[in-house]
């Protein structure tokens, strides 16, 4: 083999390895979309299943407690002030209200996968004409922002999930 | 005697390039059925959950306070009380898995239909699925054995799902003595509140 050969030779191996190497990254890439997409199904059904937890509670401590209509917003929870109310109420099965949420990071395990995804809340009230605002008095709206990511094991991309959820008050007369 | 042997090197280059080439393709033919199997099963699974999601988000509507919501909860099957037609009426649904014999035709042993039916008439199946696993849980989060006692239905404040699918048929992973399908999975969790207007 001439050396001419011999250098062809690499080249051409070069080349296929190349296009191997692209390959097989793009087979690995495909691989993870499609991981992300069952990381996705699992994020979204632990973020509602929190929404659905949160649907069901109260609009507010103080119309938890009372079955009379609210009619001066100075009495719901002070917007700085959001969180649980009183020291029995800090785990979730004792939340009362909407707010309770606010501030918690929750943790929890997908049974069957090991995997382990925690679930950040923040609640604030939002301004009437524009639930895209947070509004710093209080509102008969308020707003949860909930973040999930993956947290064991450590997700290859950082992704996390972000979902609201808006609660009104009403009260039938 | 050196044309020969650029003849046997050519050979075993050609050779190398080929069992490459030939690898790679069965790689690349191996990861699309997987990952075709992959999003088939995501696909299956949000079409059966959307089905179970949006009724078990209505379970007690309806239902007067005093009546108990769910009827019926074991490890696989619920029976829950719904107004679903908004007529004034209650009725009764109720989901529960069947018998693995129902799909024995297919490669995959563990899958077996879900099945639903409307105050026990006709039976329609709304998805093939390996996992249907509910758990119920009071309203401390403690959870209740199943099947849940007739004297215990009302306690359930939460009913914890857990949703598997995998496809029916998958291609053999041809590594060791015995080649085992490559089935793909998709896994569903939710939990969903037994009445929501416990504190409304």
């Amino acid at each position: 083999m001439s050396s001419g050969q011999t250098l062809l030779t690499i080249f051409a191996f070069v080349l296929l390895t190349t296009t191997l190497n692209n390959f097989y990254r793009l087979l690995g890439i495909s691989g993870d979309d499609i991981s992300s997409g069952q990381d996705g199904i699992l994020a979204t059904t632990i973020a509602t299943s929190y929404m659905e937890i949160a649907q069901g509670l109260a609009f507010d401590e103080q119309t938890d407690t009372s079955d009379a209509a609210l009619y001066d917003l100075n009495v719901l929870t002070d917007p700085y002030n959001m969180g649980y109310d009183i020291a029995d109420e800090d785990s979730i099965q004792d939340f009362n209200d909407f707010d309770d949420f606010d501030g918690f990071i929750f943790e929890k395990e997908a049974s069957g996968t090991g995997r382990q995804y925690a679930t950040q809340f923040s609640v604030n009230y939002v301004s009437e004409g524009d639930i895209s605002e947070v509004s710093n008095s209080r509102t008969y709206l308020k707003r949860m922002d909930m973040k999930t990511w993956r947290t064991f094991p450590p997700a290859p991309k950082a992704d996390t999930l972000r979902l609201s959820l808006v609660q009104g008050y009403f009260h039938f007369d | 005697m050196t044309a020969i042997m650029d003849v046997l090197v050519s050979f075993i280059i050609g050779g190398i390039l080929l069992m490459i080439i030939l690898t790679a393709n069965d790689i690349a033919a191996e990861n699309n059925t997987v990952y075709n199997g992959d999003m088939l099963v995501q696909e299956m699974l949000i079409s059966t959950c959307q089905v179970l999601e949006g009724e078990l988000r209505n379970m007690g509507f309806g239902v007067a306070e005093t009546v108990t919501t769910i009827v019926e909860a074991d490890s696989g099957a619920i029976s829950f009380l719904t107004d679903l037609d908004r007529n004034g009426t209650v009725e009764t649904v109720r989901y529960y898995i069947g018998p693995t014999s129902e799909l024995h035709n297919t490669q995959n042993e563990g899958d077996r239909l879900l099945h639903r039916t409307v105050n026990a008439g006709t039976v329609s199946s709304i998805g093939a699925v390996t996992i249907f696993d509910l758990s119920f849980l009071t309203q401390q989060g403690d959870l209740l054995p199943r099947p849940v006692p007739l004297a215990r239905l009302s306690e359930i404040h939460t009913v914890e799902v857990t949703i598997e699918v995998q496809n029916p048929y998958a291609p053999l992973n041809p590594m060791g003595d015995n080649p085992q399908a490559l089935f793909s999975s998709s896994l569903w969790q939710q939990t969903r509140l037994a009445s929501q207007n416990t504190r409304r």
